[in-house]
C-alpha cells in the first residue's frame, strides 16, 4: 500500500485528506461537547440534586478534552 | 377543720395547711380549636404514614428517594413537599454499563487491524483519544438520561420529568385529586427478581395518563397514591374525618 501511495506523491494527498477529515470531525465533536455542557447546565437548573455540581464538572472536563483533541489534530 | 394524723411532730389541734395546686397560667389549646396545630398533627401523622409505607432511603444515589431533602425541581411551588422521587431501577443501567466497559477494551484490538499500521503513531494516538471520548460521552449521556428521568409524588401532584437524548425535555403533571385509576405491572425475570415495573396513572386532567416506567417497588407507590387520594378526599369533604 505504501508503495502504491508513493507513486506520483499520492501519499501526501492521502494524508492531507485524512487530516482535513479528522479536523472536521473534531470540530463537530467540539460543538457536540458544547451542547453537552449547555444541556447538563439546563438539566441541573431544571432538577437540582446533590451531584449536579459533579456532573457539570464532568461535562466541562469532556469539553476540555475535546479542545485538546482539536489542538492535537492541528499538530498532526 | 383539717387535723394532722402525724401526732409525734404536730400537736393534735394544730391546723394543717394544705398547699393548693397551682393552676397553670398557660392554657392548653386543644388541637380541635386551633386549626394550625391540627394541621401540624395531620402533617406529622402523614409523614409517619409515608415512612411506614415507603421506608427510609439510605443512599442518595438510590432510585427510590423518600422525602428527599436536597432534590428539587424548577416548577415546584413554594409550599410543595416532595414525598417520593423515583428513577427507573438501577438494573436497567446494566446494558449500557456493560457496553461502555467493553468499549474501553476496543483500542487493544487496534493493533490487529493491519491497515491502521499504515498511519503514523500520532494519528493512532488521536484515534484512540477520540475513541475514549466517544466511550465517555456514551456512558455519560446514558447516565444523565437515567439520573434526570424522574417521577415525583408531592403533596399536590404527580410529576413525570424526562430528558431524551439530552436535547428533549418532557414534563407532565397531574393533580392528586385528578387521579382516577392506578395500575401496575411487573414483567419479566428481572422485573420479578428485582421488584420493578410500570405504574400507570389514569387522570381526569388534560394529560390523561402518566406512566412511571421500570420503577422499583410499584406496590408501595400505589399504596402511597391511595393514601394521598384518601387524604385529598377527606380534605374536600371538610377535613373532620381524619381523626
Amino acid at each position: 500500500m505504501n508503495n502504491f501511495l508513493n507513486i506520483n506523491g499520492l501519499e501526501n494527498y492521502f494524508f492531507i485528506i485524512t487530516k482535513v477529515f479528522f479536523i472536521s470531525c473534531s470540530f463537530l465533536y467540539l460543538i457536540f461537547a458544547l451542547i453537552v455542557v449547555k444541556q447538563v447546565t439546563s438539566m441541573s437548573k431544571s432538577v437540582t440534586d446533590k451531584f449536579n455540581f459533579i456532573l457539570i464538572v464532568f461535562s466541562y472536563l469532556h469539553l476540555a478534552f475535546s479542545v485538546i483533541l482539536v489542538l492535537t489534530m492541528f499538530g498532526l | 377543720m383539717n387535723r394532722s394524723k402525724d401526732l409525734d411532730t404536730i400537736a393534735p389541734d394544730d391546723e394543717v395547711i394544705v398547699s393548693k395546686p397551682i393552676k397553670k397560667s398557660t392554657k392548653e389549646v386543644s388541637p380541635k380549636k386551633n386549626p394550625e396545630i391540627k394541621e401540624n398533627l395531620v402533617k406529622e401523622d402523614l409523614t409517619q404514614k409515608i415512612y411506614n409505607i415507603l421506608g427510609h432511603t439510605k443512599s442518595p444515589f438510590s432510585a427510590f428517594l423518600v422525602r428527599p431533602k436536597v432534590l428539587t425541581f424548577a416548577e415546584r411551588d413554594e409550599n410543595e413537599e416532595i414525598f417520593l422521587a423515583v428513577r427507573p431501577h438501577w438494573i436497567n443501567n446494566l446494558s449500557w454499563i456493560t457496553v461502555s466497559f467493553l468499549m474501553l477494551f476496543v483500542p487493544l484490538f487496534f493493533k490487529y487491524l493491519t491497515f491502521l499500521n499504515f498511519f503514523p503513531s500520532q494519528y493512532q494516538f488521536v484515534a484512540i483519544l477520540f475513541w475514549y471520548l466517544i466511550t465517555f460521552v456514551y456512558a455519560f449521556e446514558k447516565f444523565l438520561s437515567w439520573y434526570f428521568n424522574l417521577f415525583l409524588i408531592t403533596n399536590e401532584r404527580v410529576i413525570d420529568i424526562d430528558f431524551n437524548n439530552l436535547l428533549n425535555k418532557h414534563f407532565a403533571e397531574a393533580d392528586i385529586s385528578m387521579i382516577q385509576d392506578v395500575s401496575s405491572s411487573v414483567k419479566g425475570v428481572f422485573g420479578t427478581f428485582f421488584n420493578f415495573g410500570d405504574v400507570l396513572i389514569q387522570t381526569a386532567s388534560e394529560i390523561n395518563q402518566i406512566n412511571f416506567e421500570k420503577v422499583p417497588n410499584p406496590e408501595k407507590i400505589i399504596k402511597l397514591l391511595k393514601e394521598l387520594r384518601d387524604l385529598e378526599e377527606i380534605k374536600n369533604r371538610g377535613g373532620n374525618n381524619h381523626e
